[in-house]
């Protein structure tokens, strides 16, 4: 009797870390640079393709591939900046927000579109020798796989936040974030600051597309379902707090998977986006955040 | 060591600062005077190229500063606390002054530095874990000229180190900073608090709706209105 | 306006009234049916997205369920003007239920949070009205394009006629000097609310007006279809590359777009999305004020060549407002990076 409902949280909270991965590159950019990348599913998309590519051309394991998928979005979020979201750094911080909103839903649309074309519509998926592998526990199903991608996604989030706390470099972004002027007149050079923080975001994002290539499916159009869950979880989680981040992708897997089971697969799918109205509403510092001053 | 000449700066279209001129010689600390509004700030500004001038030139040791970018001058040797400190009141003490030392100079010897700060301001060295936002606001203050010296900088320059501050620590925090400039360090000091900032320094220098008004010591600017007024009041 | 203009409109609506008369090729007649409701629909977005500066990500949902409930009461036999009315008051129903707690967002989360709320509608009719709408075989009958083109004209004058008598108004004045700089105008005594509401319940009943209109025209259909984000992105881009918050920045873009579609549709389907994605771009980051704004700056260049020393321009306010006025300066808070 317990066991369905077990096995739906399971797999909302597997997912979940997915979701959550995604969230946290998104909350990166936007912390830092106040840039609102609604691309920023679309880079997920091209970090999944990237390595469906690499597997069926070249049977390069998925796993194996995550590198080459993180440096080649590296290299993309770096094209793109420059391009694009660079020009709009001198913006004062409304018009600046507003723009890269813009600009980033054009660039989104580019994106899923030559993806459409070149790629066809169809939706892909990895499997690999090792993909129906499962591990039972007390009853309740883990797909290696996805526990595999929930353990890279959280040593990903650890690792990023060593990097903040540990480094100068981190503790250099961190300061841009609270007050970029000061963080200037200690020597900080914020473009560099920008672009660094722009371009983990986007590796983070082709990350988890990575991993849900192998894990689940993907295909052109999921750009825009999985920014909209970027930004559900970012506001659930609060800005300003990437672990709260992270948590909050835990949370929108597990109710998303309570909602499905409970009410039904529709709900499930609208739920996310509900429960982000309610919090911009009610909560706008999101579950984990501080109230602004 | 600093010489501002001409300097015409605009926010938008309103000007801010007429044809400013200014000099400061190594080791000696500087004041720069003036009601609220007259320009003090927007002059720091200028040196640190935060803002950029229309006209006139910004020269540190011969050198000028108009093409460097902000981030830049730093490495000079000019170091600034801005009004209030700005302290990165998430971050530690620790992490704050660690920052100060972020350029690769600093930072090879930034042990040293640490050393030399918590000497100058014990406080913080008690402090160092604790988060910056937790800080009154005099210790903010000592933190952020503490972080402003992990730079070694040649030039330091302060924007109302007072401000805000009980009277008690006002005397303390300029007894620090004569103490800094005894030990070295060239500053440059605006103030709104002229009696005090009179009696710490060398020379200052009178400004007044963004015009330098005049230069002198002591009780030779008792002439200016805005001196006279703050020994009246 | 000028008489010439008045006369120049005229002349136009007469013409565009003539096609169908003039023209019996249905596939142009197509053309002219989607140009008029993409008019019809970036013109009402402008009203809430240009003009008042709201960037309303969810304007499928007005269209949707305008759609929806002239389809559901026409085919139910209701009359079809009684039809379309009530399709555009659903779609200001809705607006006005969430335009409350919406405008409680400032910015970027209104934006995202009108997205948010259209794409529930979305799933939601998709998965709840998962059957296609075919018009009966009787009405199929009788089906002709005619009165739908009219229909579609009528919507789009009266939807560019009221943005311009709003625009026009002293509410116009309200609402811009909203879009401009809120919390000044609010201490005005300009209630920004009672403005945004006013420009939200505009924007909503035309675009539920043109989803009713579209429910009129199209054959077999499924209803998730008008509840697609694509109506809004397409609306929105057509308005930013014509020129967003004017009157004739919709009619260039949406010409535009279709035309451009038909042209590419040749080679590649869906390549005229990624064509007006760079367009969009292009505007947003270069060319503010799109063909409209750029069109404006080659006319004053010219004029300059020709003409005395101009007037000194008044202090700007430091803003940048890029998006919509393509003549703006941001002086103030630019960061010192080179």
């Amino acid at each position: 009797m317990l066991q369905p409902i077990a096995q739906n949280l399971v797999f909302g909270i597997l997912v979940g870390a997915l979701y959550g991965l995604a969230a946290v590159g998104l909350a990166l950019v936007f912390g830092v640079t106040k840039f609102l990348n609604v691309a920023h599913g679309e880079l997920l998309m091209l970090g999944g393709y990237a390595s469906f590519w690499l597997f069926s051309l070249w049977r390069v394991d998925p796993f194996l591939s995550l590198p080459l998928a993180i440096v080649s979005l590296l290299v993309v979020g770096a094209v793109l900046y420059k391009l694009l979201f660079g020009r709009m750094v001198k913006l004062a911080e409304g018009a600046k927000i507003q723009n890269t909103l813009l600009v980033g839903f054009g660039l989104g649309l580019i994106l899923q579109n030559l993806a459409l074309r070149f790629w066809t519509a169809d939706t892909r998926s990895i499997t690999t020798f090792y993909s129906g592998a499962v591990w039972t526990i007390l009853g309740v199903r883990l797909p290696v796989v996805r526990v595999a991608s929930m353990g890279i996604a959280f040593v990903l989030i650890v690792a990023l936040q060593l990097f903040l706390r540990r480094t100068y470099t981190g503790k250099a972004l961190r300061a841009t974030v609270e007050n970029w002027e000061a963080a200037t007149l200690m020597g900080i050079d914020i473009q560099k600051v920008y672009l660094l923080s722009f371009v983990i975001g986007s590796a983070l994002a082709g990350v988890a597309g990575s991993l849900v290539s192998v894990g689940y499916s993907i295909d052109p159009t999921m750009g825009m379902s999985w920014t909209l869950k970027s930004l559900v979880v970012m506001v659930l989680g609060g800005l300003g707090s990437l672990t709260g981040t992270f948590v909050g992708g835990l949370i929108l897997g597990v109710t998303e998977a309570a909602t499905g089971y409970f009410f039904s697969l529709t709900y499930r799918e609208v739920v996310g986006l509900v429960l982000f109205l309610l919090v911009l509403i009610f909560r706008p510092q999101g579950l984990f955040g501080a109230k602004e001053g | 060591m600093l010489e501002i000449n001409g300097i015409n700066a605009y926010y938008g279209d309103l000007q801010a600062l007429w044809g400013i001129s200014m000099q400061v010689n190594e080791g000696e600390l500087v004041a720069l005077i003036g009601p609220n509004g007259a320009g003090k700030t927007t002059t720091l500004r200028v040196i640190t190229g935060l803002l950029k001038p229309a006209s006139g030139s910004v020269q540190f040791h011969s050198q000028p500063l108009d093409k460097i970018a902000a981030h830049k001058i730093v490495e000079l040797g000019i170091s600034q606390v801005p009004e209030g400190g700005s302290v990165f009141t998430g971050m530690s003490v620790l992490e704050n002054l660690e920052l100060g030392a972020f350029v690769a100079n600093a930072r090879k010897v930034k042990d040293q530095s640490l050393k030399w700060v918590y000497q100058i301001f014990p406080r913080l060295e008690e402090r160092k874990n604790q988060r910056a936002g937790t800080l009154s606001g005099g210790e903010r203050q000592m933190l952020a000229i503490g972080r402003a010296l992990m730079s070694k900088p040649k030039l330091l320059m302060l924007d109302e180190p007072s401000f805000g501050l009980a009277p008690i620590l006002v005397q303390q925090m300029f007894e620090m900073i004569k103490e800094i400039n005894r030990q070295g360090v060239t500053i440059l000091l605006v103030e709104q608090n002229v009696r005090a900032a009179l009696e710490l320094a060398h020379r200052a220098f009178v400004i007044e709706n963004g015009r330098i008004a005049g230069q002198g010591a002591g009780e030779n600017l008792l002439s200016f209105e805005s001196v006279r007024s703050a020994y009246l009041a | 306006m000028s008489v010439k203009q008045i006369i120049f409109i005229i002349l136009v609506i007469a013409i565009l009234a003539l096609i169908p008369v003039a023209i019996k090729k249905d596939n142009i007649i197509n053309l002219a049916v989607y140009v008029l409701l993409y008019v019809s629909l970036s013109s009402s977005w402008n009203i809430l997205g240009g003009y008042t500066g709201q960037t309303n990500l969810g304007h499928a949902a007005f269209f949707g369920l305008g759609n929806l409930a002239t389809r559901f009461l026409w085919l139910s036999g209701w009359p079809l003007f009684p039809s379309l009315l009530a399709g555009g008051l659903l779609a200001v129903v809705f607006a006005l239920l969430i335009g409350i707690p919406a405008f409680r967002l400032r910015g970027v989360y209104f934006a995202i949070g009108t997205l948010a709320l259209s794409q529930i509608l979305y799933i939601t009719v998709g998965n709840t009205l998962p059957m296609i709408s075919s018009l009966p075989a009787q009405d199929l009958a009788v089906y002709q394009l005619a009165p739908r083109y009219y229909l579609f004209l009528g919507v789009a004058l009266l939807t560019i006629g009221t943005a311009y008598v709003l625009v026009n108004s002293r509410l116009g004045l309200g609402i811009m000097a909203v879009r401009e700089e809120e919390d000044a105008a609010e201490s005005l005594g300009i209630s920004a609310l009672r403005h945004k509401l006013l420009a939200l319940t505009a924007s909503a009943f035309f675009g539920g007006l043109t989803g009713g209109a579209f429910a009129f025209y199209h054959v077999g259909y499924y209803p998730q279809l008008a509840f697609g984000p694509e109506w809004t992105f397409d609306s929105m881009m057509m308005a930013y590359i014509g020129g967003v918050g004017t009157i004739i920045g919709p009619i260039i873009g949406a010409v535009f777009f279709v035309i451009l579609r038909e042209i590419l549709v040749l080679k590649l389907a869906e390549m005229h999305l990624i064509v007006f994605g760079v367009l969009f771009i292009l505007v947003v980051l270069f060319l503010p004020g799109g063909f409209v704004g750029t069109w404006g700056r080659i006319r004053k260049a010219l004029a300059r060549r020709s003409a005395q020393p101009e007037p000194r321009a008044l202090p700007s306010n430091g803003r940048v407002d890029s998006i919509v006025d393509p003549l703006a300066q941001d002086e103030k808070r630019r960061l010192p990076i080179k």
